[in-house]
């Protein structure tokens, strides 16, 4: 006994070392709450038999990241991926064709896009009996998180094979070399069938890079049955109200029924969700140039100055009109942004791209909500504009399964992917064969967006520091209208000297 | 020496050298001893030896590794790019946000941990005895502790909302106006602070109420005979004796302060006007969305050095204290 006693020592250590080196692996996972869940999902389905386990890290992800809402949908189809699992036992394991794989996918916390993802997911795998085992885990995480994910699921070699890409950041994929070029994966006529707009979002130095979903045009969508309330009736055309129309419009349909001082009811909100990002607020600053002047441009040729571009006189003008909508003497959009606003007939009006209608379909299926449409506010002296471009399926470097992650994103990007997608969404599509089979697109008010694409879409400023830009331009915003003293035009000038320090190492990008 | 040497390596037990002189069992003891405290010294460093692992591996290599970073220019996707020597270190010198981020965190410092102190300690003295109920009291303090700091400032976020927080609500009764909080930049820093108050007082509350429960009575029985009222008995015994408790909580929380991020992130963004970028928010973003990983480094690195400075000297002067 005695001596055994040293021996016993350090094999008890080791079993003990051996017992604690799994933890701090565990410490590595992502954060956020959705993301944590999907990981997990994601691993096990790795370390476990493939076929057994990757339908329901699947149905994990689907589950975890719809909110209340679509969680009847999301769990059916959920269950569908659940079924199919049991075909999934006999493939072979690895990478040959018809093998069990799954793949990762990072992408948006967005309800509809994730329905429209998880029905394309099961399309794909119908597509081709060789893909009939091909699992797709969808990771999803907020907006504003999703550049930091992929960013850092590339960098640290994660096991990544796929990601959501807005499109004004392809060029940052592609400068730094995080995505990769799908150029010989398509012909000519191939890119064609998109919207040049969308090609080009989708390209970074002439290479194409990743295949779009949809194109985009936000408009101004408003409830009928507070604008009739206030004996308003928006022009059903793309050339809507100015500026000054629209917010005359704004202020009668703001409204204080209890007569505390706070609206019940608001005039507006511009932009989508929460956040006061480029894609809807960096219009208006656009919209009060001229067309082809700096304003109008938005960014130097060069893609990194912003003097002289974002700090124009027209510009600050721009952004304090977008301060006193909501701090001005008679506010129409609520200082704090209130989520889903317009959706709960909390909002008159609301500046958003077509995919409101997907939302408004969603929620009211019976029909009790009375929405129009009518054209993006703009000024008489400057230009009328709506931003373009969307999602767009990139493939990492870092993936193991190229083949298969190239195979889904020409699926989610082709013909029949594109179709489902839009079944689930109802957003413009970038593909032309598909926008020009839906009638829909032909009369009021989805015609207006058709309309709109064609003759006021501009691409997002052009730069691979766009995340950099957007993320002191949101900054901007929120400072713009916070509550007390605020001077805008040293905000304005102040933003644009930190977009260009945080864009400096990008000179000479584009040539 | 020939017969010791062959009983240590059997073993070193006493029993086998009774017979032995006594000078032989003195030398004996000493070196079975020797062996025995050797033997616990290794059996301890192995039972930390984990926690070492997890610490270099997880703290100190990346801590150097950082160090490395803020050398270069370095983004996550663009990997390392030229050396610079301390550059970065030059620049935060001259950065205003970098100094404003600085003043935040230090407010909210000085804000919050003396705040929660006093208020943990007054709980902690008011939950120590077993009354009725002061299990249910401890645990609806507790309970903000155990809960996702992200679910607690999402929630907080709704409450401070200037139209349709609870908070507004609530001040509606006594007749106030709704008011910007989370808008305004006066009010946003204060409102996390009494958030992460809330937050964070069942932990200090929990290791006082640990400390004060290690007080022997007798202390104030004695203190009762002489004639000590409570205050000085508070002054004179609980402040001196739950000196090292206090020390770790004020040290703790002034690092933990130190690196408030979440609330930041989920309810502000840094913001109105970088009323409440604190500095690990700075770093956040400076390294994940200006791509400057190389300058967020460096930024971690003299937080780091402040932090190590704070703290040495926080435990300095307590000590010397107690």
């Amino acid at each position: 006994m005695k001596k055994r006693r040293p021996l016993f020592l350090p094999v008890a250590a080791l079993l003990f070392l051996a017992a604690c080196g799994g933890a701090p692996a565990a410490t590595n996972s992502p954060t956020t709450a959705s993301g944590t869940t999907s990981q997990a999902a994601a691993t096990s389905a790795e370390t476990a038999p493939p076929a057994a386990m990757s339908a329901p890290a699947a149905t994990m992800a689907a589950v975890t990241s719809a909110p209340a809402a679509t969680m009847t949908e999301a769990a059916t189809m959920a269950a569908a991926a659940t079924t199919a699992a049991p075909a999934a036992t006999s493939a072979s394991a690895g990478g040959a064709p018809g093998a069990a794989v799954t793949i990762n996918f990072i992408t948006i916390d967005d309800p509809d896009l994730l329905l429209a993802q998880q029905a394309v997911a099961q399309a794909f795998s119908k597509s081709d009996p060789k893909y009939a085992n091909v699992t797709i885990n969808f990771q999803s995480v907020p907006f504003e998180q999703l550049f930091p994910k992929i960013e850092s699921a590339v960098a640290s070699g994660a096991n990544i094979d796929m990601f959501l890409a807005d499109a004004p950041d392809v060029k940052h994929y592609a400068y730094n070399k995080a995505i990769i070029p799908l150029q010989d994966y398509y012909t000519a006529d191939e890119l064609k069938q998109w919207t040049p707009g969308s090609v080009a979002e989708g390209s970074f130095k002439g290479v194409f890079y990743a295949p779009p979903s949809m194109e985009s045009c936000s408009l101004m969508f408003y409830n009928k049955d507070m604008t009739d309330a206030a004996g308003l009736q928006p022009p059903a055309k793309v050339q809507g109200w100015t500026m000054q129309e629209a917010l005359a419009a704004w202020k009668k349909t703001t409204l204080d029924k209890n007569g505390t001082g706070t609206p019940t009811q608001w005039g507006v909100r511009w932009g989508q969700g929460t956040y006061q990002g480029d894609y809807e607020a960096g219009i208006i600053r656009r919209s009060a140039g001229k067309k082809g002047s700096p304003t109008n441009m938005g960014i130097a040729p060069d893609g990194v100055t912003f003097h002289g571009y974002l700090d124009t006189p027209e510009a600050i003008k721009s952004f304090e009109d977008y301060r006193s909508w909501h701090r001005g003497a008679t506010p129409v959009t609520p200082a704090e942004p209130i989520n889903n606003i317009f959706f709960n007939k909390q909002s008159a009006f609301v500046v958003y791209p077509d995919n409101a209608i997907g939302t408004i379909n969603r929620l009211y299926p019976n029909g009790d909500f009375h929405y129009g449409v009518t054209g993006i506010p703009y000024y008489a002296d400057g230009t009328q504009l709506c931003h373009g471009g969307s999602w767009h399926f990139g493939v990492s470097p870092r993936t193991a399964n190229k083949d298969i992650s190239v195979a889904i994103a020409k699926f989610f990007g082709g013909p029949e992917g594109s179709r489902i997608w839009y079944s689930k969404v109802h957003q413009l599509p970038a593909r032309y064969d598909l926008l020009a089979s839906l009638p829909e697109y032909n009369k009021y008010p989805q015609q207006l967006f058709n309309e709109g694409l064609k003759t006021i879409e501009v691409p997002r400023i052009e730069t691979p520091g766009y995340t950099e830009y957007q993320s002191i331009f949101g900054e901007l915003m929120q400072s713009i209208v916070a509550e007390g003293t605020v001077d805008v035009p040293s905000l304005v000038k102040d933003a644009a000297t930190k977009m260009e320090a945080a864009l400096a190492k990008y000179k000479g990008w584009n040539q | 020496m020939h017969t010791l040497r062959w009983q240590h390596v059997t073993g070193g037990c006493m029993a086998q050298i009774v017979n032995t002189p006594s000078y032989v069992k003195d030398v004996a003891a000493s070196e079975g001893l020797m062996s025995q405290r050797r033997r616990r010294t290794i059996i301890a460093f192995l039972f930390i030896l984990p926690a070492l692992v997890n610490f270099t591996v997880f703290r100190y290599l990346p801590i150097i590794a950082s160090f490395r970073t803020s050398l270069y220019q370095y983004s996550l996707l663009g990997g390392y790019g030229s050396f610079i020597g301390f550059q970065h270190y030059a620049r935060l010198i001259h950065d205003p946000v970098f100094w404003k981020s600085l003043s935040v965190t230090t407010r909210f410092v000085i804000y919050k941990v003396p705040i929660q102190i006093v208020l943990s300690l007054g709980l902690a003295m008011l939950v120590q005895r077993e009354t009725f109920g002061a299990g249910v009291v401890r645990s609806a303090i507790l309970t903000p502790m155990v809960t996702s700091i992200i679910i607690l400032s999402i929630l907080w976020a709704m409450m401070y909302h200037s139209q349709l927080g609870l908070i507004q609500s609530i001040l509606g009764i006594f007749g106030i106006p709704h008011l910007s909080i989370l808008s305004n930049p006066n009010r946003a820093l204060p409102a996390i602070t009494v958030m992460m108050i809330w937050k964070d007082l069942g932990f200090s509350m929990i290791i006082l109420l640990a400390g004060l429960k290690g007080i022997p009575g007798e202390y104030y029985d004695a203190a009762l005979v002489d004639g000590a009222n409570k205050w000085q008995a508070f002054i004179h015994i609980t402040i001196p004796l739950l000196k090292p408790v206090l020390m770790f909580v004020i040290v703790t929380q002034t690092v933990f302060s130190f690196q408030v991020f979440v609330p930041v992130y989920q309810m502000t963004k840094g913001g109105p006007l970088d009323s409440t970028k604190a500095i690990v928010y700075y770093i956040y973003q400076q390294g994940f969305s200006y791509q400057d990983m190389g300058y967020a480094s460096a930024l971690a690195m003299v937080t780091l050095v402040l932090l190590l400075v704070i703290s040495y000297f926080q435990m300095r002067f307590l000590r010397a204290e107690a």
